[in-house]
């Protein structure tokens, strides 16, 4: 067998799989967004062009979303890489008994996304909350964390990166796990660092992990819609509302279905530009 | 030859037998009781040996099963016949042809004899352009909880409006010096419940958010809605300054503690007042209408559920006749007694057997006959959102009430246009 | 990284790790033994005054929490090997292949995973209807699969490609094939990677909510998250009983995976790297 029937036969089962659960719904997705298809003026929709997608940038909601949206991507990534990165260091120690902090690392990831939305919400309730309470033990003064627009954005964001650097630290986790013990071992024989062995050895041979990790972080943050919908329903008024909450309530709660799909679409577009920047990036055998 | 003969023979009866048993599938939430459900079921099938009825439990709120039955009917499977819904869905689901009009199948004459047996407000809810997609279940409304002990205490009768009941708050808060307890509670979070607190000052005040189909709010009025409800944290000092987050049930938890002299929340909450194991205000609380302003009238929102039929059942006929017994004052007493469902017939609040499960019931009658219907139409969903973000937007004082009552106005008018 | 460290920085990094990610999960537990009227305590109290294990009692009662247990085992253990299997083989050859297009075939596969899943639930509902298999495990086991099968490919790319060839070479020339060498040489020195992939398969499917309530709705069918929030009511959310649920559901998976963890797959990882 040749190298390439070899590589198609092993990629297909993968394209067997996704082409079976998302080609219908994604190309129905797309072909819905072309349409004016809103139930709630009946149950035919009718072809409109690009219509949904120009109403979209006239939409000051959607470029409030769109902003929100951003500003998630742009402070949890970097953030729960860091984080992440972090707790996969402390992780990667020698301990003698290793799962007591495996499953710290774990249980951020392990508790669905609902919960951790709901828990933090109590969490940061100014009346009941665990924030508030330590912050008025070390004699500060009370914050309204979820419904003044900042703070809540803060606190929500604190909670994405707690949720999400547990995905991050797991892969990273992974990684450091497979970079050989001699190789530090014979980086300190020649006097390096420790510090010059995180940059020399450490890093660079982490990198394609954390490339999974930033690129897959990435998504999700782009589909960020369980931890703001729990904690603040998009609020104060709709200050904390993102794409994919958007998208949601446009199609499930309002039933505009086309104007939905055009938002999904978007969303997706946007996601794809910079994912396919990261990509170049992932190492292969053409390289 | 004769053997296989009687095989045919008796695979022929039990396929006509088969075939003669219609299956109905409906849908409930799973906050509904569905055992009692179940059991209202059976009854039904007793009664009809030829109908087999299964259940579908959803998910347990409103938002979770709008999640569900939007995908299902919007696929157009017919494979449930009658759904339970909220009553703020009607009519979204007649635009969107998703529910059956039950006209075809009642005279028009009947069909008023029919309405006119529920509390009055489900006529409003259920009838969408001249067309009656919907029968009630069982009817729910907002309350004002009060603490009898303490009213009692400063000699005071319950409120009979808002003036009053601010009063009120006021002399016993100064009379008990108590830190942890407060006035008047509130629904102030963004939820549904939020709607209900932004339309009570209006309704009090003897406006409406829409009349005909035409939207008839004010500018003025919004605005004195949004300015009543600051108020009471702000200027009259009987709600703590984070209403903006609190959702009915931590207002009923708090109450429940001892920490609230008024509370305005759903029906639920008196059982829990009167049977928690927990409860510090056992036989403490006493319900009231909601209050009215000077020269208004006293309303409550209506909440309650409501059974309709799929558009795209293959049953119809026979999950009319379901959905007419699901809506007979017979069911609506079983709930009663046995799910504590409020009754959507106004002569059940009178009925001996219901009042001995739940003697409260009496003094709940004026209430639900009080309650008024949420707007009534498709976009509901939109409507709603535009007048709970103003209010918690206010609330959490990012907003003032007067751009707030702007945006409310120019938002319901995209909506109504 | 020298074993003569300071014993306290290591207690201390295990501190970090472990409380950063113990704390909800213990404010869960303590919360499963309290009863309803502590929540709104001022000030909130941390240990429970009257500790309970009825709300363990009453979960168990309310909703058959075993059946959905064993129901979230069965989706998400088989959705975690068809999606681990596919993607070993669609990782390896990204990673070790000429595959023309790759850049392409990688977009789209992680293209995938970038639309809404609440955009595609009316045309998915379709399909699962449409071939009868709505309400049985198929119908979640497959895009279970589906959705972890970008995050899980990549991870294994990334970790195939990191595995020096002169080790593979050496196994081809033992006389094993192709695939041979793959499974021999190349899955256990990827074990932690072959793991994590595992690990993150696993999770998404037993957390996963949306496609779960619409695709299995049948009370026989529910998995763990759609029976969980049938405890609420439409007004209430009664935390004790749900963080009982909560516990039972988490922490005996958290802990297997934890364990198995460090028992197996750092056998493994030993085993790889001095053979």
């Amino acid at each position: 067998m040749s190298e390439r029937a070899l590589a198609i036969w092993l990629l297909l089962p993968a394209g067997l799989l996704l082409g079976f659960v998302a080609l219908y719904p994604v190309v129905r997705l797309i072909y819905t967004s072309f349409f004016q298809f809103q139930l709630t003026l009946g149950p035919e929709g009718s072809f409109i062009g690009l219509a949904n997608y120009a109403a979209a940038f006239e939409d000051p909601r959607f470029w409030n979303a769109l902003k929100n949206t951003v500003l998630i991507v742009l402070i949890t990534v970097p953030g729960a890489l860091l984080v992440g990165l972090l707790l996969a260091l402390l992780a990667n120690l020698p301990f003698r008994v290793k799962w007591p902090v495996r499953l710290g690392l774990l249980l951020p990831w392990a508790l669905p996304l609902v919960f951790v939305g709901l828990i933090f919400q109590w969490f940061f309730d100014s009346q009941y909350g665990v924030v508030n309470d330590w912050i008025m033990r070390l004699g500060g003064e009370r914050q309204f964390w979820l419904f003044k627009p900042d703070l809540a954005f803060i606190a929500i964001c604190f909670t994405i990166i707690w949720k999400t650097s547990s995905f991050v630290a797991l892969i990273l986790l992974a990684g450091l796990q497979t970079i050989p013990k001699e190789l530090y071992e014979a980086a300190q024989v020649d006097g390096a660092s420790r510090w010059q062995s995180f940059w020399r050895i450490t890093l660079p041979l982490l990198t394609p992990a954390i490339l999974v990790a930033m690129i897959f972080r990435t998504i999700t943050a782009f589909q960020t819609f369980d931890i703001p919908y729990a904690m603040t329903k998009g609020g104060p008024g709709n200050a904390t509302e993102t794409l994919a909450m958007y998208v949601r309530v446009t199609s499930i709660e309002n039933l505009n279905f086309g104007y939905g799909s055009a938002l999904a679409v978007l969303l997706f577009l946007l996601s794809m530009v910079i994912t396919v920047i990261y990509l170049r990036y992932i190492r292969g055998a053409d390289d | 030859m004769k053997k296989l003969f009687w095989l045919l023979v008796a695979v022929l009866v039990m396929s006509t037998a088969l075939a003669q048993q219609t299956r109905l599938r409906v849908f409930v939430g799973g906050q509904q009781r569905p055992d009692v459900m179940r059991k209202i079921f059976d009854l039904y099938q007793s009664r009809n040996p030829g109908v087999r009825v299964d259940v579908e439990v959803g998910g347990a709120t409103s938002d979770q099963q709008q999640q569900y039955l939007t995908t299902v009917l919007a696929s157009r499977d017919p494979s449930i016949d009658v759904i339970l819904i909220d009553v703020i869905r009607p009519a979204q689901y007649a635009a969107a042809k998703w529910a059956d009009t039950l006209d075809k199948y009642l005279p028009s004459a009947t069909r008023q004899a029919l309405l006119q047996q529920y509390l009055p407000a489900y006529a409003k809810a259920n009838v969408i352009g001249g067309n009656l997609v919907a029968l009630p279940s069982f009817a729910d409304a907002q309350f004002l909880y009060y603490r009898k002990d303490l009213l009692e205490k400063y000699g005071l009768k319950p409120p009979v409006t808002w003036d009053e009941a601010i009063k009120q708050a006021q002399t016993i808060l100064a009379g008990e010096r108590n830190p942890n307890l407060n006035g008047i509670g509130f629904m102030g979070n963004i939820s549904e419940g939020t709607v209900c607190s932004f339309l009570l000052p209006i309704w009090a005040a003897g406006g409406d958010v829409d009349e005909g189909g035409k939207l008839v709010l004010t500018e003025a009025q919004a605005r004195a809605s949004l300015q009543f409800w600051l108020d009471l944290m702000d200027k009259h000092k009987v709600a703590p300054p984070n209403m903006a987050e609190k959702a009915q049930d931590t207002i009923r938890q708090e109450m429940q503690a001892g920490r609230w002299i008024f509370g305005t929340l759903f029906a639920y909450a008196w059982n829990r007042f009167q049977n928690d194991a927990d409860s510090q205000v056992k036989g403490k609380i006493g319900v009231v209408p909601l209050p009215r302003f000077e020269g208004g009238r006293s309303a409550s929102c209506l909440g309650g559920w409501q059974w309709t039929i799929s558009d795209f059942s293959k049953n119809k006929a026979q999950a009319y006749k379901l959905v007419r017994f699901l809506s007979s004052p017979e069911v609506s007493k079983i709930l009663a007694i046995d799910a504590s469902n409020l009754p959507v017939f106004p002569s059940l609040y009178r009925d001996a057997d219901v009042l001995k499960a739940n003697p409260w019931f009496a003094d709940a009658l004026p209430v639900v006959q009080a309650a008024r219907a949420r707007p009534v139409h498709p976009r509901y969903p939109e409507v709603a959102d535009v007048m709970r973000k103003a209010l918690n937007a206010v609330l959490a004082r990012i907003k003032t009430p007067d751009a707030a009552a702007k945006e409310v106005i120019d938002g319901l008018r995209a909506i109504y246009r | 990284m020298k074993i003569n460290n300071p014993r306290i920085w290591l207690w201390l990094a295990a501190a970090i790790v472990v409380l950063n990610g113990f704390f909800p999960a213990l404010w869960i537990f303590m919360t499963s033994i309290k009863g309803e009227a502590e929540l709104t305590r001022i000030p909130i109290t941390y240990w429970p005054e009257n500790p309970t294990l009825q709300n363990y009692v009453q979960a168990f009662r309310e909703q058959p929490l075993a059946r959905y247990f064993l129901n979230s085992l069965v989706v998400a253990g088989f959705s975690t090997l068809l999606c681990v299997g596919v993607a070993s083989l669609a990782a390896y050859a990204l990673a070790r292949l000429h595959v023309p297009r790759r850049n392409l075939i990688l977009s789209l596969l992680v293209g995938v995973s970038m639309f809404p899943v609440a955009s595609l639930m009316v045309p998915l509902y379709q399909i699962f209807v449409e071939l009868g298999l709505r309400n049985t495990y198929l119908a979640l086991i497959l895009p279970h699969a589906a959705l972890s099968l970008p995050v899980a490919t990549l991870t294994l790319v990334s970790f195939f490609a990191g595995i020096p060839r002169d080790l593979e070479s050496a196994a081809m020339v033992d006389g094993s094939t192709r695939l041979g060498a793959l499974w021999h040489v190349v899955v256990p020195l990827a074990a932690p990677g072959v793991f994590t992939a595992a690990i993150l398969a696993f999770v998404n499917s037993w957390d996963e909510f949306l496609l779960a309530s619409t695709l299995l709705p049948a009370k026989a069918m529910r998995t763990l998250p759609v029976g969980i929030q049938l405890y609420q009511g439409e007004y209430v959310f009664p935390w004790p009983l749900i963080s009982a649920a909560l516990v039972v559901a988490l922490v005996p998976v958290a802990l297997v995976i934890a364990v198995f963890q460090e028992r197996v797959v750092g056998g493994l990882t030993q085993g790889g790297v001095k053979g």
